[in-house]
């Protein structure tokens, strides 16, 4: 499951260790203030103008020895993607798309062509300026199959490679093969980052890009270091440098971050138990990324009795997604109602079924399957797993659905139990434009399709969606996308839960949400 | 004791041979196909089709075993499947990291733990004992990352004496590694501790009850005299085993401390070989672990047998 975030798989062992580091790190600091009752958690990052200058230490958990720079196929290094490169499109903090490279980017009338003009005077690291034949060779890296790119699945029945053209130097012209006005959200994914034309073989340890930072060293699942450029087209950054360092224990990272090695824990969901201790501290506390993850219990739709849709339907109506917000994720976080687009994109849809025990009652009767038992599985990849899960078994007892919740090996859990197990607890990062979401993880056939759904109508109401060139009306389609995933979809989501960003108390300007940081505007304040 | 040592020896080898079958066979009985394991669920049949090649898989089992045993004997255990770098050097880099944390655990323990044990067989029952004996058992029974953390904790965060982590890679020099030992290495003879404080304990009570003391006492020997020369020796011999065990214990031991410090050595990089699945280097390091156990015991054994009469002479009586 290479596209979801891997918080440094840990075995069961380091696992162990890490619940017990937060036990008695708790232990400890709680015992001294004899606080009983837990305190609320800050909600956003420290205000304030950064000195300029600086280097910021950023602990990250330590992908494998394989790791790469090149962003059409890399899996893990979003931070060091994010600093070194540009993509033509970015989302920009409302949520919309907001220029990167590319200046502006206009359809024709059916959306079956579409021409980027790329900003002027943008140079690599390496002092080549940018021109349209590096974006059109970044398009073709990425669908080259030797490359291996997840996004390759997504942009493959759309682009073909030999028609890109480029009329002039800032110019890039994409011929689709299917009209889609939604094109240019799929290219702010994080593989479509822009490398220089003909750099495929070495561009995975360079990292030459356009960004704001330009990289001094790296190793793979090791430490790495970047610097600021002086004179990057979008301005200086605040920040000198950034250090990277790779630490793959959680209660590790977080010891890094109290002891005050390191200023900010990237890729890093942080428990609560260990969330109040970090917030407690005087060197560090807790920055908060909202509806930064997307919790699912995907029902395998090719699965008895989840095969069934009024068994899914019913299995979604039989819990109250408050309930486990309140109890997984102690408030910290939105009820998801099952529709996987978060509130916080523009074209979420805010109407939803509502919570009806009788009626799962009433439907699982008329499926045959009343007294419903299931295994629902979960493991401690994730400290909400086993939480949200647990308030799934209990909040659905009362439509007569009886739970037993399993726990997985950690370490084998998506090759073992993912897209294997008929039902079980996963997450994945948000930040995917809405149509890149549902092609994703919803489309018939796609390799990210967890729950096996294939349903042609569906398939069918995103292509009328995509192909739709008159925005309001797209954005009606995409909604009814939304609630056909939820009444006939095999994935609940309960809810959407913010990141508990483990960070020091000397940072500011910390901003990101989705895939984005803001590497321009990050600095520290008195180091 | 030609005949001792030759038997203890043989032993020692045929554990070996068969440890090396057994961590073979282990890897061999991984859950589905190893090439599909390894790979993960997104490979392309070509993808798998050249690893099985690559490891091998259409040869029979023992013909894997043989060679994989002969090049383990000639230092050569094949390369990484994930970094493609030789797993002989690559495990190397690791192990003498943690030679350096085993290294002053192994001072730290033995030292200090037999200090205490004496000092406990001295003042048997007065409150020296109790709170020696007490305090080395409550080490003893709590587990290793929670000693560790409660360390970093004290001298990391609190009074920030060492760091609470080691960020530099494999590759950092001794020096750089140098002011992370600690804290790991305390947390392992914490744990450590317990066993050879009570073992030295009890030889000491046992030596000090002894008619041979006693006549030393009766010599007009000084007691720091009769310990240092009359009872250490004899009580130090069963202490032996019990540390050569602790030494063995420590190459597991190793393993969750070193997560929880971020150590770059044997125990890190085999939690991550597991999790990627890098079988060469699991093997090399299972087999690795298992000469150390190993070595450790045989070393015990012969070690008794050096400060022992009694062993030293059976072959000869009989």
């Amino acid at each position: 499951m290479p596209d979801i975030h891997r918080p440094g798989r840990r075995s069961v062992l380091a696992a162990a260790a890490a619940g017990s580091a937060s036990l008695g790190a708790s232990w400890l600091l709680t015992g001294c203030t004899g606080a009983s009752a837990a305190p609320a958690l800050p909600k956003g990052a420290k205000a304030g103008t950064p000195d300029r200058g600086g280097t910021l230490r950023i602990a990250r958990p330590p992908a494998s020895e394989a790791e790469t720079l090149d962003p059409a196929s890399a899996l893990s290094a979003y931070e060091y993607l994010g600093a070194l490169y540009n993509r033509l499109v970015r989302i920009g903090a409302d949520g919309d798309l907001a220029p990167d490279l590319a200046e502006s980017w206009e359809p024709d009338a059916k959306a079956r062509t579409w021409t980027f003009r790329l900003r002027k005077g943008v140079t690599f690291h390496d002092g080549r300026a940018l021109t349209s034949a590096d974006a059109a060779y970044t398009l073709r890296h990425i669908l080259d199959k030797a490359t291996a790119s997840p996004q390759a699945a997504v942009l493959a029945p759309l682009i073909d490679p030999a028609k890109l053209r480029t009329p002039d130097a800032h110019t890039l012209v994409v011929p689709l093969k299917t009209p889609n006005a939604e094109f240019p959200s799929l290219l702010t994914h994080y593989n479509c980052y822009v490398i220089p034309d003909g750099s495929a073989r070495g561009i995975g340890r360079t990292g030459i890009g356009t960004g704001p930072f330009k990289l001094e060293s790296f190793a793979p699942a090791g430490p790495g270091r970047i610097t600021a450029l002086t004179d990057h087209w979008a301005g200086r950054p605040v920040l000198d440098a950034i250090d990277f360092y790779s630490v793959a224990d959680m209660s590790a990272r977080s010891n890094a971050l109290l002891a005050g090695q390191v200023d900010l824990l990237s890729q890093t969901n942080l428990d609560f138990a260990t969330a109040r201790v970090v917030a407690a501290s005087d060197r560090a506390t807790i920055a908060r990324v909202e509806n930064a993850q997307w919790y699912v219990l995907p029902m395998l739709t090719t699965e008895k009795p989840f095969t069934d849709v009024r068994v899914r339907q019913a299995m979604k109506l039989a819990y109250d997604p408050e309930h486990v917000v309140k109890v997984a994720l102690q408030g910290a976080g939105t009820p998801g109602w099952d529709n996987p687009v978060p509130p916080s994109d523009p074209g979420h849809l805010g109407a939803h079924p509502e919570h009806d025990p009788e009626q799962a009652r009433h439907l699982l009767k008329k499926a045959g399957h009343e007294g419903l038992t299931v295994d629902l599985y979960t493991s401690s990849y994730d400290p909400v797993f086993t939480p949200m899960a647990l308030a799934y078994q209990d909040s659905a007892r009362r439509a007569g659905i009886r739970v037993r919740v399993k726990t997985a090996s950690a370490d084998s859990y998506y090759t073992q139990i993912w897209m294997k197990k008929p039902l079980m607890a996963t997450y994945w990062y948000t930040g995917r434009p809405v149509d890149q979401l549902f092609t994703q993880v919803f489309r018939g056939g796609s390799s990210y399709n967890e729950t096996a759904w294939s349903d042609k109508a569906f398939d069918a109401l995103l292509d009328r969606a995509r192909q739709e060139t008159d925005d309001e009306r797209r954005r009606e389609l995409y909604g009814e996308a939304q609630t056909f995933v939820v009444e006939k979809g095999g994935a609940m989501t309960p809810m959407f839960a913010d990141r508990l960003v483990g960070i020091s108390r000397k940072v500011r300007g910390y901003a990101e949400h989705g895939f984005e940081f803001d590497y321009l505007g990050i600095g520290l304040k008195g180091a | 004791m030609l005949s001792f040592i030759a038997r203890r020896v043989l032993a020692a080898l045929g554990t070996l041979v068969l440890s090396s079958v057994l961590v073979f066979l282990a890897v061999q009985a991984l859950p589905g196909d190893v090439a599909t394991q390894v790979l993960g669920k997104d490979a392309t049949p070509d993808a798998v089709a050249a690893l099985r090649e690559k490891l091998a898989l259409d040869q029979p089992a023992w013909e894997r075993y043989a060679d994989w045993i002969g090049g383990a004997l000639h230092g050569d255990f094949g390369s990484s499947l994930v970094s493609g770098k030789t797993v002989g050097g690559e495990v190397g880099m690791y192990l003498s990291n943690s030679a350096l944390i085993a290294l002053v655990t192994v001072l730290f323990a033995v030292t200090g733990s037999i200090v205490l044990g004496i000092l406990a067989g001295l003042y048997r029952d007065r409150w020296p004992d109790h709170l020696i004996s007490t305090v080395s058992l409550i080490g003893m029974s709590v587990p290793e990352f929670v000693v560790a953390t409660v360390l970093v904790l004290c001298f990391s965060v609190a009074l920030p004496w060492f760091p609470a982590v080691v960020l530099y890679g494999p590759e950092a020099s001794v020096g750089r590694l140098m002011p992370a030992v600690w804290l790991p290495a305390l947390a392992l003879a914490i744990v450590m501790a317990a066993y050879i404080v009570r073992m030295a304990r009890t030889s000491v009570i046992d030596v000090m009850a002894s008619e041979y003391v006693t006549t030393a006492r009766l010599k007009g020997l000084s007691t720091w005299r009769v310990v240092t020369r009359h009872a250490l020796p004899s009580a130090l011999l069963p202490t032996l085993h019990v540390i050569a065990l602790n030494v063995a214990w420590l190459a597991g031991g190793v393993a969750v401390v070193e997560n929880v410090f971020n150590y770059p050595g044997i125990g890190k990089l085999m939690l991550s070989s597991v999790q990627n699945r890098d079988l060469p280097v699991i093997q090399a390091i299972a087999l690795i672990s298992a000469v150390v156990y190993v070595v450790c015991n045989l070393a015990a054994d012969l070690g008794a047998m050096a400060l022992n009469p009694k062993l030293r002479t059976r072959g000869r009586t009989r």
